[in-house]
């Protein structure tokens, strides 16, 4: 009976070699997934891209963010929205606050988008190749939910801060 | 012969270094993963494009201008010369397209099937146009806008090249415009 406890702790060795086997097709599993894409999206409940059936992969670019609680050029907040219950059917809408734009153009979008335009322009001009030129490119990350206003507004902002070629990012689907 | 088997015992291979390497790997790995594959649709601010246009070239037939309005009620075409070209199935005046579900509440009662059947049409009749204008209202979602120009760029039933599954194009280049509310 002694001699057999003592024994005991020698051969109750964690068996790691199964755990290796997972670990080994987590890890393939994970490396075929690993993305190097120029833009990433952290998704939330307030951004959800629509899905649709274009191809054309994302290339970097100013990148606005334009979810139901607030719009942001590259990862900075710079106006909050706010929420409107719609006439017809009561529900909340996210729309863009009177005073904070005149006509359609959002104030602080444009003085925000306008600057990085200007970034853009010196950071073109001191590369001197056509690849970093400035070409009003922007991303716009919009949820799928908005309404039409919302998104409107901001292409009208962009196009005054002289971005004119917008790329809405979508989530690749089947279409 | 006892000696020999202790050393058998003993030659097991110690994987708890490569297990930390793993462990510590997969962290990293979760981080960087991306489980959804993103892409862009381009479009242009009308404005912008009118004045990069070449010099209006000298062709037999005016150009199109193919509009597609996006109301409450569903889509209505309008183009140069589209109303009488194109075969009615709808009331005169009334959108071409109306919806499946009265008033649109959602952006999948969108008729986009019929939508891509009258834009294939159009594409018949005006073979050389790419430009279509969208013009949304206020209160479409930008799902059904993104779900339009889906329904405006390609034709998926009709593949033209075999091995690499492209298909027809209809209206590739898409301009968002701002009109009706």
């Amino acid at each position: 009976m002694a001699r057999r406890s003592r024994r005991a702790p020698e051969n109750e060795e964690l068996n790691i070699t199964s755990m290796m086997d997972m670990m080994t097709i987590i890890l393939v599993f994970l490396l075929k997934s690993y993305s190097t894409d120029d833009i990433t999206v952290a998704g939330n409940d307030d951004l959800q891209l629509p899905v649709s059936s274009s191809l054309k992969p994302p290339k970097l670019a100013v990148n606005v963010i334009v979810s139901r609680a607030q719009i942001l050029v590259d990862g900075e907040p710079v106006l909050a929205l706010e929420q409107v219950a719609d006439e017809a059917s009561g529900e909340m809408v996210p729309a863009i606050p009177a005073d904070a734009k005149t006509g359609p153009k959002i104030d602080d979008l444009f003085e925000k988008l306008q600057a990085k335009a200007e970034q853009a322009k010196t950071l073109g001009q001191r590369a001197q190749s056509d690849e970093f030129d400035f070409k009003g490119q922007i991303l716009l990350q919009c949820d799928r939910r908005l309404p039409f206003s919302v998104v409107r507004d901001v292409m009208f902002t962009a196009g005054q801060a002289q971005f004119g070629e917008f790329r809405f990012v979508v989530i690749k689907g089947s279409g | 012969m006892r000696k020999a088997r202790k050393e058998y015992e003993e030659q097991t291979l110690d994987l708890v270094p490569i297990m930390n390497l793993v462990t510590i790997l997969i962290p990293f790995l979760l981080m960087s993963a991306q489980f959804v594959t993103l892409a862009v649709i381009d479009s242009t601010l009308p404005a912008i494009q009118q004045e990069s246009n070449e010099p209006p070239k000298e062709e037999e037939e005016e150009p199109l201008g193919l509009s597609i309005l996006i109301t409450d009620e569903g889509f209505t075409l309008t183009g140069k010369g589209l109303d009488a070209e194109l075969p009615k199935d709808d009331e005169v005046n009334g959108p071409n397209v109306v919806c499946l579900e009265a008033g649109c509440p959602t952006a999948e009662s969108y008729d986009y099937d019929t939508l891509r059947k009258k834009l294939v049409q159009v594409k018949d009749r005006w073979n050389d146009e790419e430009n279509a204008i969208l013009v949304p209202g206020s209160k479409v979602s930008y799902e059904t806008v993104v779900l339009t120009m889906d329904a405006a760029r390609e034709d998926p039933e009709d593949v033209v090249d075999e091995s690499t599954q492209k298909k027809r194009e209809l209206f590739p280049f898409v301009v968002i415009a701002a009109g009706v509310n």
